[in-house]
């Protein structure tokens, strides 16, 4: 629980950086990239953290089920729209894939 | 039924769709195209399509796991930290690779939504199609883009990443597993990365710290490009 009170601790922070700075990024973006610098400068992350992280990472897909479920609110236009999205979608990764993949490895094949 | 009506049993119901989902996945070998998440999500529409309840009515249980997604998104500091010696040794190439594909694809989206439906809000809602699905609804939000639909779109694009990504590597010979981890995570975001899991640690590393970095550069830049 310890653990769970510095995530808390730290998207209150970042709640507070993004309303005082009126910042466009997400308040918890903000309370991420200040728990990034505390674990840089710290050097290590802290056991009760650590425990955490490993017993809430798995479970993170569930908590997104939620706002997921909201597509039955978009029934009419996915009935209209769906497979024009759909396609958009695929087409539009190839393009990522490739640009990605070519500097990834661009100019050192072993072959 | 009054049961219908209480938060709770949403809420119940959720976690319970969730687990069923994971058991799914696991009885029929891990497949790429079946993760648990979209079974839940299948399984919760189903069961609010029969019943007829409104999601209004789902969301007051439904409320409780999604207000958890904040802390979530703070504790995705903890993975980038602990790749970050990986980083360092080759960060400008990854840096590259990472920041041009991810923002050639949703350029793509955008474009390709803008000219065949030319809808302001689903072309703002495609940007958030590569970002890992909590900062996607996070950025969505602060973008004025439609936070159901984003979520689906990114649940699609992390399956369509997983399944087309090793193929399409292969076929350019660009399969090294450094490279095919870093473009699972940069294009396929957590599903992604759950294909990099099975694949192998170097694909698994990459594929992680690409999804990470992806996930706050476009939560950085997107709102101040739009």
């Amino acid at each position: 629980m310890a653990g769970f009170l510095i995530l808390l601790t730290f998207l209150m922070a970042g709640t507070w950086l993004q309303d005082l700075l009126q910042l466009p990024v997400p308040a918890a973006i903000c309370g991420m990239l200040l728990l990034l610098v505390f674990l840089l400068l710290r050097g290590k992350v802290p056991h009760s953290l650590d425990t955490t992280t490993r017993f809430l990472s798995p479970w993170l897909p569930m908590f997104l089920v939620p706002v997921s479920v909201g597509v039955t609110s978009q029934a009419e236009l996915l009935q209209q729209k769906g497979p024009l999205l759909l396609v958009i979608l695929i087409v539009s990764l190839i393009p990522g894939i490739i640009v990605c993949g070519l500097i990834m490895q661009g100019g050192k094949n072993k072959s | 039924m009054m049961l219908l009506q209480t938060p709770l049993f949403w809420a119940f119901l959720t976690i319970a769709a969730f687990i069923a989902g994971q058991q799914l996945y696991l009885k029929l070998h891990k497949p790429i195209f079946l993760p648990p998440i979209l079974t839940a999500i299948l399984l919760l529409v189903g069961a609010l399509a029969i019943t007829a309840t409104p999601y209004v009515t789902y969301m007051q249980g439904g409320r409780f796991l999604h207000e958890l997604l904040g802390p979530l998104i703070v504790m995705l500091a903890v993975p980038l930290y602990q790749q970050f010696h990986t980083l360092r040794r080759q960060w400008l190439r990854i840096s590259l690779a990472i920041s041009a594909g991810s923002l050639t694809t949703i350029a793509a989206a955008w474009w390709l939504t803008d000219w065949l439906l030319n809808d302001d809000v689903l072309a703002t809602t495609m940007l958030a199609k590569s970002i890992t699905t909590p900062v996607a609804v996070a950025v969505t939000q602060q973008l004025g883009g439609n936070t159901a639909l984003a979520a689906s779109f990114v649940i699609v694009t992390g399956i369509l990443g997983a399944v087309m990504i090793a193929p399409m590597l292969k076929l350019m010979k660009l399969d090294q597993p450094e490279t095919v981890g870093l473009t699972l995570g940069t294009c396929g975001h957590a599903i992604g990365t759950a294909r990099a899991l099975e694949l192998g640690p170097v694909q698994s590393a990459y594929a992680a710290t690409a999804m990470t970095l992806t996930a706050t550069l476009h939560a950085i830049l997107l709102p101040w490009l739009f």
